[in-house]
């Protein structure tokens, strides 16, 4: 008998299998790359790709779009629900529907049925990002629809491919309803490749280890990381923990929209995630359907487990996730849904705000709290029309035993930035600035990461910016006595004739304007009087805290240009500090 | 500083000076490899241990030993080639310059913010790797060139001064300078330069344009600030080698290996150090590359299993794969390549080399799930693994070899280490065998098997993920561990056909000499294709071409030994990432080169899109020097102490659940009198090579040993 927990069955095989699905769901996910026809999946890399067993629960998943990911299980509901016993090998299921288990429009989900004899053994899933799925505004992607007829084609679960062959019905009604018929028949193509390399590879597995082995170690997977998910989970407190963050306004109006969670841990290692008296569903685009809060909240949840779990289903076992029907958070049809990332990026913070409740020695404090996209469309001077999309990352906040992180990805993600010399060399903006913004970094034991500024010099005559930001109005926040991160922050002009924008803006910019955007900065984790002094000087050394920040926030005192500390200064200040304190 | 002991008036090329023998060098963890090579074709090798405090205190006494051991006086010494770990090291252990960095207004957090992406998911206790140039040694200059490279703002040269007055008085030592568009527009950075070189003439300065001048703002800058960051100590240790050298009596010049394959004299490697900080791993690549000609076998998948980790790379036509950029990281926790931001950024050619954290070395451990996990911690060569009796108590992969019986039990190396298979087994049954409830065997055979897999997606990554079918590939292993895997991994692969490649524990100090000279040019053009003008593609060719052929002359090579390999990277209008396609001999024409494009791109993605504009996006030299004592494998006598062993038999285990079965026990020598059938283990001073039941194992030319493949169950 073994000694530890180990799996039951031939240990081997199944370290074995374990890393051969971790391969081939990378190379499933490769392929995506080597086949596909846009940029924003070639170089964006926005596409995500894993392999379900028979029942449909994800058992690896690629190093991609983590967001994607926990939306699976609710969509292939709706795939096994239409087309349970119909399906044949080499078919292939595609649906983008957020009413039927999708996210948003431009994110077609493709199922592909991997048969050993007569049976579903297995499935490989991708899912991309489209350019274009046709609606109101190019990129289907408009915050400020009011409803989702305007968003683009709806497709529920539907099939793509019979035997290998693509539906000639489907592939002209999406080719006359989108605007790059091309690019997006091209992509879907390239999901079908990639689908069958995973088919492929899980062919090799069958040989070898045979379709009731492979079934029994898919299954063994699952349970494996469900175990090791309840184990830790049932070592954290019981209770229920709640948290509420804000999102700014939907931008049609000013009302803020709050996201109240309350995670309750119970016996046997699960969590129920309930988002009751969260925002009722709002009128412009930034509803998250119930797949993709559910999808944020095992993500966030994944985030406060060991790092050697599994990526797969089993986690998502053990987390139970209900919204009020017509929130924010789980919209009834026809509410809009295109701009959703902003919401699943505030159910993470939430999440880990109640989250930093329950295991306090793990969770940072609040980051950015998501991408700033900024979008500018005009002319060239020869009328080629020119379209920026371009989206500003952020920073970490302070965790329990180091700083955040400045100038990072949004954990739910892992998308890259735009160079500036390639983005001049395109499109007629001078980027005038990329930088840290110093005391932007809220103040702790443990600072926050600091917020990014970017500003861009219109060089055409003019052009219609879409700017959608947040955390402009309710600032990332701080954990355990530390302070807020810096706010984020929109601005027109220089000098004197420098004025605020709103967070959330469409107007139109003209010749020479500058437009500058701070990214808000990380909250920071614990009593910035207990933060190291060294530390603080180190950060006015290197320009990232300033000196009178350095006196006023944490109670040091740093002299002279060589920024040396001053300990006798700073324990004196310290002192009347912690006895002036409120 | 350029090498006046070389090139006397009889015309003589590189390589040739007053002696005749050649050194390689290869500097690892554990230990310093130098293989001596004569004209004649006679090969002598010598491995002694590395001294990490100054690596070259290891290399001086590595050549004295292995002169002694041909008999050779110092002055026979014609070239020795050097693959150095001081640029890597020097940035692993962050011991560089106190490095400062000049940039454009607005920009001088370019190199802190990076790419910003993670290497890892879920993971909230990672750490950004720290830039090499804190915030406060980041300046600005007032300038501003356009993309199109006009100027927007002129440079401020008072305050180039004021910022070299400031690193001076901060105690910088080197600087890089990299500007916006500088690609586009090199003026203002190279004066710059120039006026930091004048007012500070103690800082060393490297201007971004000077090293790869090519776009993206935070590739170029992080190229120029690691080079500057690493100059210092790769010219303070050149110097020390060169002292020691002539301590004992070596006059020779040093070359360089770089990341490309490829060497470089003494002055390029003090002026653009950054050139060789993947070094290490290129000599085994570049030695396979000359190989596989020498055999017949011009494709080839390398396969080199070391004691941390195993690489592979590819070479097809005799050419190793380059990529034109990479990143250069501490450890190697996943093989994804999906995993970025991990480490700091490279503009520079680079084999295009997968690792992954699986050698002899590497940590089979149980994790909190009940899952045998190996790797990527490892025991290295110190403490190493169980049966060394250092310590370590997990066991290694190296110790589930020596319990399958696979290794010698009693020493290694020739009978220069001793060993104690008894700690070995000891260490997996408690560590593995127990826990998991198997026998000791069989969880030994479970530890080499992950360790397979695992290397097996290091060979998925460089072809199955560039489009290529390793099938059609024959697999070349070295190392120390790679001919113990390689039949196995071959099988993973559904490969075919298995070679061990000649002094097979030192064939990355033995590939180091039959590296060419190489030197990279790059010139951005970023025209449509069809745009592109052929007088400005003839005028940047002609520019790098004389700057290629000066590069070389500098070197001793003349116009007889220099081959230039024209290049152009393409891609579609509108895509961020380009394929480098070579200029014919017939010269670059613009249909033609687009035709080139598409089949190399319907060769890597699997389709093109017709009629969609291609962009030209730089123009690239490889300015090449061949050395006429280039090692010719083909023509290799090698020491018969290397290939000497013992006779006899062993019991090995070579399948999990089958019986463990007398295997012979080979000299490698004895191959010359005819094939060994399977089961054996082929012994030699620095390799054993694992010839499983079914197979078959005989000596192909050029001292290599060819593996015949049976059946898998066999």
């Amino acid at each position: 008998m073994p000694e530890s927990g180990a799996p039951p069955g031939d240990p081997i095989a199944f370290a074995v299998i374990k890393n051969a699905m971790d391969a081939i769901v990378d190379e499933v996910a490769w392929t995506v790359i080597r086949t596909a026809r846009s940029e924003i999946v070639k170089d964006v890399m926005d596409y995500s790709a894993a392999i379900c067993d028979a029942r449909g629960e994800m058992v690896a998943q690629a190093k991609t779009i983590a967001q994607h990911l926990g939306a699976i299980p609710e969509a292939m509901e709706a795939v096994k629900a239409r087309w349970n016993g119909r399906l044949a090998p080499g078919d292939a299921v595609i649906m983008n529907d957020p009413y039927s288990g999708g996210m948003h429009l431009p994110d077609i989900f493709m199922f592909f049925p991997v048969f050993a004899g007569a049976e579903i053994l297995a499935w490989t899933v991708v899912i991309c990002h489209h350019t274009d799925m046709g609606g109101r505004v190019p990129g289907s992607n408009a915050a400020d629809s009011t409803e989702i007829y305007q968003e683009g084609l709806r497709i529920p679960p539907l099939k793509l491919f019979h035997a290998g062959r693509m539906d000639e019905t489907l592939e002209a009604m999406i080719g006359l309803n989108v605007r790059v018929p091309d690019r997006v028949l091209g992509d879907l193509r390239a999901q079908y490749a990639a689908c069958q390399v995973g088919a492929r590879e899980i062919a090799k597995l069958v040989e070898r280890h045979g379709a009731d082995g492979l079934r029994a170690h898919l299954a063994a997977l699952l349970d494996y990381a469900e175990r090791m998910a309840r184990a830790e989970i049932s070592t954290w407190p019981r209770g229920t923990y709640r948290f509420v963050d804000h999102i700014d306004s939907d931008g049609l109006s000013d009302a803020p929209v709050p996201l109240c969670v309350a995670i309750t841990v119970r016996e046997g290692g699960s969590l129920l995630v309930d988002w009751a008296g969260t925002s009722p569903q709002v009128r412009a685009a930034i509803n998250s359907t119930l797949s993709f809060t559910k999808s944020n909240a095992f993500l966030s949840v994944r985030c406060a487990l060991r790092g050697d779990i599994p990526n797969n289903a089993g986690v998502f076992r053990c987390i139970e996730v209900t919204a009020p029907e017509g929130s924010v958070l789980n919209p009834v049809s026809p509410a809009p849904v295109a701009a959703r990332a902003l919401t699943g990026y505030r159910v993470m913070d939430a999440m880990f705000g109640a989250l930093a409740q329950v295991v306090p020695g793990l969770m940072p404090a609040a980051g950015e709290g998501g991408n700033t996209v900024v979008c500018l469309g005009g002319r060239h001077p020869d009328n080629r029309p020119f379209i920026v999309v371009d989206m500003i990352s952020g920073c970490w906040g302070g965790r329990p035993d180091q700083d955040g992180i400045e100038a990072i990805t949004n954990p739910s993600q892992n998308l890259s930035n735009t160079p500036v010399e390639v983005l001049e060399r395109q499109h007629p903006v001078r980027i005038e600035e990329y930088a840290l913004v110093p005391d932007s970094g809220g103040p702790g034991r443990f600072r926050g990461g600091m917020g990014l500024s970017r500003s861009y010099r219109l060089l055409a005559s003019e052009a219609v910016l879409q700017l959608r930001a947040d955390r402009v109005r309710f600032a990332p926040w701080g954990l355990d006595g530390g302070g807020e991160g810096g706010r984020s922050g929109n601005w027109l002009g220089e000098g004197e004739a420098r004025r605020a924008l709103p967070g959330k803006v469409t107007m139109t910019m003209r010749r020479g304007e500058l437009l500058l955007h701070h990214q808000a900065g990380g909250g920071g984790h614990g009593d910035p009087l207990a933060r190291d002094p060294h530390a603080v000087a180190r950060d006015v050394w290197n320009g990232k805290v300033g000196a009178q920040a350095a006196r006023d926030a944490y109670g040091v005192v740093v002299a002279g240009p060589g920024a040396r500390l001053d300990e006798e200064a700073t324990a004196r200040l310290r002192a009347e500090m912690a006895v002036n304190r409120p | 500083m350029v090498n006046k002991n070389r090139g006397s008036g009889d015309g003589l090329v590189a390589g040739t000076g007053t002696g005749t023998a050649r050194i390689g060098v290869d500097v690892g963890g554990t230990f310093t490899d130098v293989v001596l090579a004569t004209p004649d074709g006679r090969l002598f090798v010598n491995k002694t241990t590395t001294t990490p405090r100054d690596p070259g205190e290891g290399v001086a006494a590595g050549i004295a030993a292995v002169l002694a051991e041909a008999g050779l006086a110092p002055a026979a010494v014609a070239e020795i080639v050097h693959g150095t770990t001081v640029g890597s090291n020097t940035i692993l252990q962050k011991a560089g310059a106190r490095t400062g960095l000049l940039a454009t207004r607005g920009f001088r957090d370019v190199l802190e913010i990076g790419r910003i992406r993670t290497p890892g998911m879920f993971d909230m206790a990672w750490s950004k790797p720290e830039p090499l140039v804190p915030r406060r040694w980041r300046l600005e200059a007032r300038e501003r060139v356009a993309a199109d490279g006009s100027v927007v703002a002129p440079l401020d040269e008072a305050g180039v001064r004021e910022a070299a007055a400031f690193f001076l008085a901060e105690g910088v030592e080197s600087v890089a300078v990299a500007f916006i568009n500088s690609y586009a527009n090199d003026a203002h950075e190279r004066r710059a330069a120039a006026i930091l070189r004048e007012a500070a003439p103690a800082l060393l300065v490297t201007a971004s344009c000077e090293v790869m001048a090519e776009i993206q703002e935070y590739e170029r800058t992080s190229t120029a600030v690691v080079n500057a960051y690493i100059l210092p100590a790769m010219r303070g240790y050149l110097s020390r080698l060169a002292e020691r050298l002539a301590a004992i009596g070596v006059g020779a010049p040093v070359q360089v290996m770089a990341s490309n394959g490829g060497m470089v004299g003494l002055a390029a490697a003090r002026e653009r150090p950054v050139f060789a900080v993947g070094s290490g791993p290129a000599g085994g690549v570049a030695g396979a590359a000359r190989l596989g000609p020498a055999i017949a076998t011009p494709d080839l998948i390398v396969f080199d299993m070391g004691g941390t980790t195993a690489k592979a790379a590819i070479v097809e036509g005799g050419q190793p794969s380059l990529v034109t950029e990479y990143e250069f990281r501490d450890g190697i926790s996943t093989p994804s390549r999906f995993t970025k931001g991990a480490g700091y950024m490279l503009k520079v050619p680079a084999i295009d080399i997968a690792e992954v954290g699986s050698g002899g070395g590497s940590l089979a451990r149980i994790d909190a799930g009940g899952l045998l996990v190996v790797g990527p911690q490892s025991a290295g060569g110190d403490p190493g693994p169980a049966c060394y009796g250092r310590g370590t108590e997990l066991p290694t992969v190296t110790d589930a070899n020596m319990v399958l019986g696979y290794l010698n039990p009693e020493a290694l190396a020739g009978g220069s280490l001793r060993v104690d298979a008894a700690l070995s087994r000891r260490a997996v049954e408690a560590h593995v065998a127990r826990p998991l409830g198997l026998g000791v065997e069989e969880a030994a055979h479970g530890i080499r098997q992950i360790a397979n897999v695992n290397m097996a997606r290091a060979i998925r990554a460089v072809t199955v993920e560039r489009g290529k079918d390793p099938r059609d590939l024959a697999l070349m292993a070295f190392g120390g561990g790679g001919p113990l895997h390689a039949v196995d991994v071959a099988r993973l692969l559904g490969m075919r056909r298995v070679l061990v490649s000649p002094v097979s524990g030192v064939f990355s100090a033995a590939g180091m000499l039959a590296a060419e000279a190489a030197h990279e040019f790059v010139r951005p053009m970023l025209v449509p294709l069809a745009a592109a003008g052929p007088a400005a593609v003839a005028a940047g060719f002609a520019a790098m071409e004389a700057e290629g052929r000066a590069a070389l002359a500098g070197e001793g090579y003349d116009r007889a030994a220099t081959r230039l390999r024209f290049a152009a990277d393409l891609r579609y209008l509108g895509q961020s990432s380009q394929l480098t396609v070579p200029v014919p001999d017939s010269g670059f024409e613009r249909d033609d080169m687009a035709m080139r494009f598409e089949r190399v791109y319907r060769d890597t993605f699997g389709y093109v899109a017709e009629g969609e504009p291609v962009e030209l996006v730089n123009l690239r030299l490889s300015a090449i020097g061949v050395a006429r004592s280039r090692i010719d494998f083909a023509r290799l006598a090698l020491d018969p102490r290397a290939l000497a062993g013992a006779h006899g038999e062993r019991r090995v285990s070579f399948a999990r659940g089958a019986a463990p079965v007398l295997a012979r026990l080979v000299p490698r020598a004895a191959l010359a009198d005819g094939p060994v059938q399977g089961p054996a283990i082929v012994e030699s001073y620095d390799t054993t090579i694992v010839v499983p039941p079914g197979c078959v194992a005989r000596a192909a030319a050029a001292g290599c040993v060819e593996i015949e493949m049976g059946d898998d169950d066999a």
